[in-house]
């Protein structure tokens, strides 16, 4: 279990969020150029459409056959000289990762962007042993200086203008009066991080994939962060979730295909690191110790279960970027390390779906994340099944489920239903304004605060059939 | 701590409840992918104009600066070029028999130092010192393993004698190959892939593959690019239009 970072109510994060005017036109401005991005790097690529469908099938057999896929992955990564470890919670996990620290004296630990490590929350528990964790793609920096969390999750820091970066590092780095310049402040980091990275012991990345035929960890970023970590430190630690293993390096050619462009809009995203345990004998470089944690964390529990096809994700974020939703109160609001439709599922499942009695309805279900997604993971049906198992578990408030109770026996019953316009229409004079119903007394009143109701037209659709 | 044995347990319990969403497969792989390696790079052969052609353009459409020489003899001249443009004096570079060209000694007589990477193991503090050197080279000089025309993407494998950061630490990275190296797709190097797998490893092979598409990059800042923020700021190809002799 991952405990929660927010403890206020959705509502009132969400009503932050729409207040904040700087963080809504960044959300505007990134969002929109990802959108725009993307369209055009598959609209370059006549074989997107079938590759997506390749990637689906991919990760739909791995699934089905995912014990024998893990075997292979430990056994290649052990035969290459790494060690595999199991993580059945967050907290085994971190356990693993400090296990490894302490015991190879290590002070400081560089970690390229990965998510699996945000979801343990394995800064403080480096911080709380004396080790030093230093976040190095520059967004997760940015954030880590701010001592704050990823508002997206391929663009961590994009709610933060370059006016507030220049003042953070100014202040946090001891160099006064900085420009708010992305180039000069890009450089600095550049020069800050460049110092951690060759005093580092650990170094720390996530993993994209993992290839079971050949043990190999595959790592994208754009800013090279992956290829130091994995390069110059001592020890090497990957944390991945057990659904990012694929069978072979074939498969990997159809995920890079479509990742990087799902992403950023990039054709491949500038350095794809494929790694294959420990330095080899006569190689330079390279760490001297390789390892692997599998994470379970509430992942294997959804082989089964209503979640599996969040299974299939591989975190590019392009549902964030067409969600009406994300677009209006970003990352933040959702309250946990996964923002946007598939950071709800990723929620429940690492949280257990009464984590998401609320977050399962901020979404309008339009079905814009199922369209970008990648993989095509339909996120509206699942966002459906969770509502109803919230509801199955009366997790939600009784006066809503009196409500829907109601609405559901008015539904199934056409002379219920008939009734129900009649006394409909008589009940809601007193508060149809310009053709439209604004307010609404009692609990009613909740739907209303937010939003306007149409009114109950003079003759519904049938009264009128029937006259033809 | 959950053992192998038991995360595994846990799984096959899950996978038991379900037979799946939909029947599928993985991507179906190669038959004996080296022979089919070499039927592809023979057919390759003779369309490598289209490809460098197509590579030429997508390198340079993600910042890289691409350069062309008739022989390898021409190498040393087009990487002193670079060197003088950018007041380059320190270049670090794979050894001669990986590049495929020696390049130390025309440089050398330029003034440019060039410290070429070992072949062999070295003691520790030999590693410490070269790890510096290479930290603070002006340039780093690699081959490439292959170059996808369909990405501008330079696919560089990690041996003894071409380390991991020759490509990645110095501020300009320049790499050379030619006509041998070019594939069209990512398709292809999944089954340039497959093939470097098929069988054991050669013993001089390292434990890392970078594929490098243009210049480190991050637009993390107000979704301004910036270029260099930890690998190079610049990225150079030469393409040696009569080939070198290769050891492979």
């Amino acid at each position: 279990m991952t405990e929660p970072i927010v403890t206020t109510p959705l509502r009132e994060r969400a009503t932050n969020a729409l207040g904040d005017r700087l963080l809504h036109e960044a959300l505007d401005i990134a969002t929109t150029r990802f959108i725009t991005l993307r369209r055009e790097a598959f609209g370059d690529f006549p074989e997107g459409e079938r590759l997506r469908d390749r990637a689906r099938a991919i990760k739909e057999a791995t699934l089905q056959r995912l014990d024998t896929y893990l075997e292979m992955l430990v056994a290649n990564v052990e035969r290459l000289g790494g060690h595999v470890h199991f993580a059945a919670t967050a907290e085994e996990a971190r356990d693993i990762v400090l296990g490894i620290a302490r015991r190879t004296g290590a002070r400081m630990a560089v970690k390229s962007k990965s998510m699996a490590t945000e979801e343990i929350h394995l800064n403080d528990a480096l911080q709380a042993i004396g080790v030093t964790p230093v976040e190095t793609d520059l967004g997760e920096y940015i954030i880590q200086l701010a001592h704050e969390r990823p508002s997206h999750i391929i663009a961590p820091a994009i709610h933060k203008t370059k006016g507030q970066v220049a003042e953070l590092f100014s202040r946090e780095l001891g160099r006064p009066g900085l420009p708010a310049d992305p180039e000069v402040l890009t450089k600095i980091a550049r020069e800050e991080l460049r110092e951690k990275f060759l005093q580092a012991d650990l170094g720390i990345t996530g993993a994209n994939f993992a290839v079971a035929d050949t043990g190999t960890v595959v790592l994208v970023t754009n800013e090279g962060n992956g290829r130091m970590a994995t390069s110059l430190p001592r020890v090497h630690v990957a944390v991945m979730g057990v659904e990012k293993v694929i069978p072979s390096m074939t498969d990997l050619a159809v995920f890079l295909a479509i990742l990087a462009k799902s992403a950023t809009g990039q054709k491949l995203s500038v350095y794809t690191t494929l790694v294959q345990g420990p330095r080899r004998p006569g190689e330079l470089e390279g760490p001297d110790e390789f390892h692997l944690v599998l994470l379970d964390n509430g992942r294997i529990a959804q082989i089964g279960g209503t979640l599996r096809e969040s299974l299939y994700c591989l975190r590019c974020g392009a549902c964030l970027n067409v969600c009406p939703v994300y677009r209006q109160i970003g990352g933040h609001a959702y309250g946990y390390t996964y923002p946007g439709p598939i950071g709800i599922l990723l929620t429940a499942m690492l949280n257990g779906p009464g984590s998401v009695k609320d977050l399962s309805h901020a979404s309008s279900l339009c079905g814009a994340c199922a369209d970008a997604c990648p993989v095509r993971i339909d996120i509206p049906r699942m966002l459906i099944e969770l509502r109803r198992e919230v509801d199955a578990r009366r997790i939600a408030p009784w006066s809503e489920r009196v409500v829907f109770k109601t609405f559901a026996r008015v539904l199934r019953s056409p002379w219920l239903y008939r009734a129900g316009a009649r006394i409909g229409r008589m009940a809601q004079r007193p508060f149809v304004r310009d053709g439209r119903i604004r307010a609404l007394p009692f609990f009613f009143g909740h739907w209303t605060r937010t939003r306007d109701l149409p009114p109950v037209a003079a003759r519904t659709f049938q009264e009128r059939w029937r006259d033809l | 701590m959950t053992s192998k044995a038991e995360f595994l347990a846990r799984i096959r319990t899950e996978m038991a409840k379900t037979p799946g969403l939909f029947t599928a497969a993985p991507a179906e792989r190669p038959a004996q992918p080296r022979q089919r390696l070499d039927i592809l790079r023979r057919e390759l052969s003779e369309r490598w104009p289209q490809m460098l052609e197509r590579f030429r353009s997508e390198f340079e459409r993600v910042a890289g600066v691409f350069h062309r020489v008739p022989t390898a003899a021409e190498v040393p001249a087009a990487l002193e070029r670079i060197c003088r443009e950018r007041a380059a004096r320190r270049v670090v570079a794979w050894p001669a028999e990986e590049l495929g060209v020696a390049i130390a000694p025309a440089l050398g007589a330029a003034g440019i130092a060039v410290e070429s990477m070992p072949r062999a193991s070295v003691p520790d503090t030999e590693r410490d010192r070269l790890r510096g050197t290479i930290a603070v080279a002006d340039l780093g000089v690699t081959g490439a393993d292959l170059a996808v025309a369909e990405t501008g993407t330079l696919v560089l494998v990690s041996a003894a004698g071409r380390p991991r950061s020759t490509s990645l630490l110095p501020p300009c990275h320049v790499a050379v190959f030619d006509r041998a190296a070019l594939v069209e797709s990512l398709e292809q190097v999944g089954l340039a892939l497959e093939a470097w797998h098929d069988g054991p490893a050669p013993p001089e092979r390292g434990a890392v593959i970078n594929f490098i598409t243009g210049p480190s990059r991050t637009a993390d800042i107000e979704l301004t690019l910036t270029r260099g923020v930890h690998g190079p700021k610049e990225i150079h190809a030469i393409f040696v239009d009569g080939g070198f002799a290769r050891h492979d």
